[in-house]
């Protein structure tokens, strides 16, 4: 099974990461999942691909430390991160995130929670790949 | 010597992913962003965080060791 943490090159199957979520519990009686996507439009220019750089042993590092901090706050059963790295086209998965819980509520607060984190700890970052030209992604506060 | 990365934005500035910086005793974080900040302003301009062998690192003061992984990071923008 692969691991519930990766960053990798290849796209994912978000089919076969709830499947390996929901491997982990029979008491998982509700499931959250955000899969962001690249898309071709960003402040107000053609987005043609984004292109992802990773410090790739700290960003998995921190990936893990914020599924465990999920797990225990949210009381989770198992959860799942996966972030793409190197080029990826206009309407491509970027990341996947699933939450899996007794029930639907601490799923959702999780989800929402882990990608918010995600955006702020984890040393990636993006370049958006237009006609005009390239530029970097400042975030958004 | 001191092995320090640099990712995304921040190494386009710099015109490189990793650069050298000589070891001495009682080097400090500071010492390596200082040497590092004079050569290339326009990258520490956007530095916002710093990292020590995989971890954040908040204290530039941090003693470093010989053969330490030091990154100067721009604020991350995944998702």
């Amino acid at each position: 099974m692969k691991d519930a943490v990766r960053i990798q090159q290849e796209d994912f199957s978000q089919d076969e990461e709830i499947k390996a979520l929901q491997a982990s519990s029979k008491r998982m009686g509700g499931i959250a999942t955000f899969i962001g996507c690249a898309r071709d439009f960003s402040e107000g220019r053609e987005v043609t691909e984004i292109s992802f750089d990773a410090y790739g042993s700290m960003a998995v590092a921190e990936m893990n430390k914020l599924r465990d901090e999920a797990m225990t706050r949210f009381g989770l059963l198992d959860a799942r991160i996966v972030h793409r790295v190197g080029v990826i086209g206009a309407g491509e998965q970027i990341v996947f995130i699933a939450a899996g819980a007794e029930h639907r509520a601490p799923a959702l607060q999780a989800c929402h929670w882990l990608i918010d984190e995600l955006k702020q700890c984890v040393p990636i970052w993006k370049k958006e790949v237009t006609p005009q030209g390239d530029a970097w992604v400042t975030p958004h506060p | 010597m001191i092995k320090v990365l640099f990712f995304g934005p921040v190494a386009e500035r710099v015109g490189a992913s990793e650069v050298q910086v000589k070891f001495h005793a009682g080097m400090i974080l500071q010492d390596v962003r200082a040497h590092l900040q004079a050569l290339h302003p326009e990258a520490f301009e956007i530095v916002c965080f710093a990292a020590v062998n995989g971890a954040h690192i908040h204290d530039m003061s941090l003693p470093l060791a010989d053969y330490s992984e030091v990154v100067f990071m721009s604020r991350f923008s995944g998702g």
